[in-house]
């Protein structure tokens, strides 16, 4: 085998050496803001649900019967819905961390939960900002198809209520059959720069990856280079 | 015994997971569909609302515009929606209304059950008088049972409108009882002349045994 060719193999195996250390750091940082994500929503769901639970007992405690009370539907809704809302994503943030299903799951439970705060407030105008807050959350992943996961789960929500109840969306009893694309059109234009940005995050996640591994590789040839006095020389002062 | 290898352990606690996502999704879907349910169930039609004002009534009609009446259960979550509703119509049309929203007082109650954020609420809407409504006399002979129900009537004291301005269940927004008194108010027509109402019932028995006559106790706000 002549030299150059020698020479060409052993650059390709480090090239490939590289590749392959700069895709394991890359899936590590990954892993690692995906756990963390996990971690914050696993948080939050548990917030949210004491949050509702707290906006039921306060505004809506009891319903009536002329003098006669009982508790309101939406102190139950808080405590039960809420709790089965809060369970899958809260279980697999704390069992299976860094999985997509783990995402996933957070994904439809955050827009669910966002329906059922829109739900206990009474429709205000102003909760429905937690739609597009927990977008922004979602966008913590930097995994694009989690968007588009709590994207369909808010499209699906007002199709289907479009469809069963209209006038509690709309507030018409026929509405034209594109009026849910209307609300769904927002989404979109709010997780179109989030998936924008989640898409550059990843580009920059994989240069830094890429330039720790040359780095890294840099470092570790110097390293094997240097003469063996040297190594010992460097050993006894601690330099590494 | 011999363990599982790591990797079928690991399919299975895979499958397991995707398993109660799905019961997850069901279950979840399952409550929210009771709740939508709960929201856009509304109470029953009742009797008719009079076509003419009743001649009984102590509550004073407009005789330049219309009147509009929302009977309230003082403790009904639900009626927060129709009181921001009917600020949302009175600012609006306060130039072609008069509002008055009656509180219903059952007889024997202590004198704070009317003392209630909806109290104040309803009397900061501006052109909106606030009134008790004594053992819900005047919601007898309005024939509303239901807190959040409206009556229209015009000046001459003909029924216009009767129902609800909330579209499901203490949820604000648009709804078709709103449009349809903001269309009875501006062009004097609408495609109907009643919506649905969400809300509290206001008594505890049927309203045909509480029709009988009484008195009226009116406040702006101070007074409860």
């Amino acid at each position: 085998m002549s030299v150059a060719r020698k020479a060409l193999e052993m650059t390709r195996a480090a090239t490939e050496a590289i590749v392959q250390r700069a895709e394991t750091r890359y899936e590590a940082h990954r892993q690692e803001i995906f756990r963390s994500a996990d971690r914050m929503f696993a948080g939050l769901m548990i917030g949210q649900w004491i949050f509702a639970i707290g906006i039921a007992l306060v505004f809506s405690p009891y319903a009536w019967q002329g003098k006669v009370k009982t508790v309101h539907m939406h102190v139950w809704v808080a405590l039960v819905l809420g709790a089965v809302i809060t369970s899958l994503p809260v279980a697999l943030a704390w069992l299976r961390p860094g999985e997509p299903l783990t995402r996933h799951s957070i994904a439809v439970g955050q827009m669910l939960w966002s329906a059922l705060l829109i739900h206990l407030t009474g429709g205000r105008i102003e909760t429905h900002f937690h739609v597009f807050g927990s977008l922004a959350l979602l966008a913590f992943y930097r995994d694009w198809p989690v968007l588009v996961t709590g994207t369909v789960v808010v499209a699906t929500e007002h199709l289907l209520r479009g469809i069963l109840w209209p006038e509690s969306v709309y507030g018409i009893p026929n509405p034209e059959w594109w009026r849910f694309l209307e609300h769904a059109f927002w989404v979109v234009f709010c997780i179109s720069f989030l998936i924008l940005s989640c898409r550059r995050s990843q580009t920059d996640m994989r240069v830094m990856a890429e330039r720790g591994a040359e780095l890294e590789a840099l470092s570790e040839n110097q390293w094997r280079n240097s003469s063996v006095v040297e190594r010992a020389a460097a050993d006894t002062r601690g330099d590494r | 015994m011999e363990r599982a290898p790591a990797s079928d352990r690991s399919r299975f606690a895979s499958t397991l997971a995707w398993i109660a996502a799905a019961a997850w999704l069901v279950a979840v879907a399952g409550g929210l569909a009771i709740l939508w349910k709960y929201a856009s169930t509304p109470a029953a039609a009742g009797v008719p609302a009079p076509e003419q004002w009743p001649a009984a009534s102590a509550v004073a009609r407009a005789q330049d515009r219309a009147t509009l009446l929302l009977f309230a259960h003082p403790r009904c979550a639900c009626t927060r929606a129709s009181v921001a509703e009917l600020a949302r119509l009175m600012a609006r049309f306060h130039d072609r209304v008069d509002a008055r929203v009656l509180f219903w007082t059952p007889a024997g109650t202590p004198r704070d059950w009317n003392a209630t954020d909806l109290w104040t609420s309803a009397g900061r809407i501006p052109g909106v008088t606030v009134l008790r409504d004594e053992a819900g006399r005047e919601a007898s002979r309005f024939a509303v049972a239901t807190s959040g129900g409206v009556v229209l009537y015009d000046p001459r004291g003909r029924l216009l409108f009767r129902g609800g301005i909330t579209a499901a269940r203490g949820h604000e927004g648009d709804s078709f009882g709103q449009e349809r008194i903001a269309s009875l108010l501006t062009t004097g027509a609408a495609d109907r002349a009643d919506a649905p109402v969400f809300g509290c019932a206001l008594e505890d028995e049927p309203p045909s045994r509480m029709a009988r006559a009484g008195t009226l106790t009116t406040d702006r706000g101070g007074d409860r």
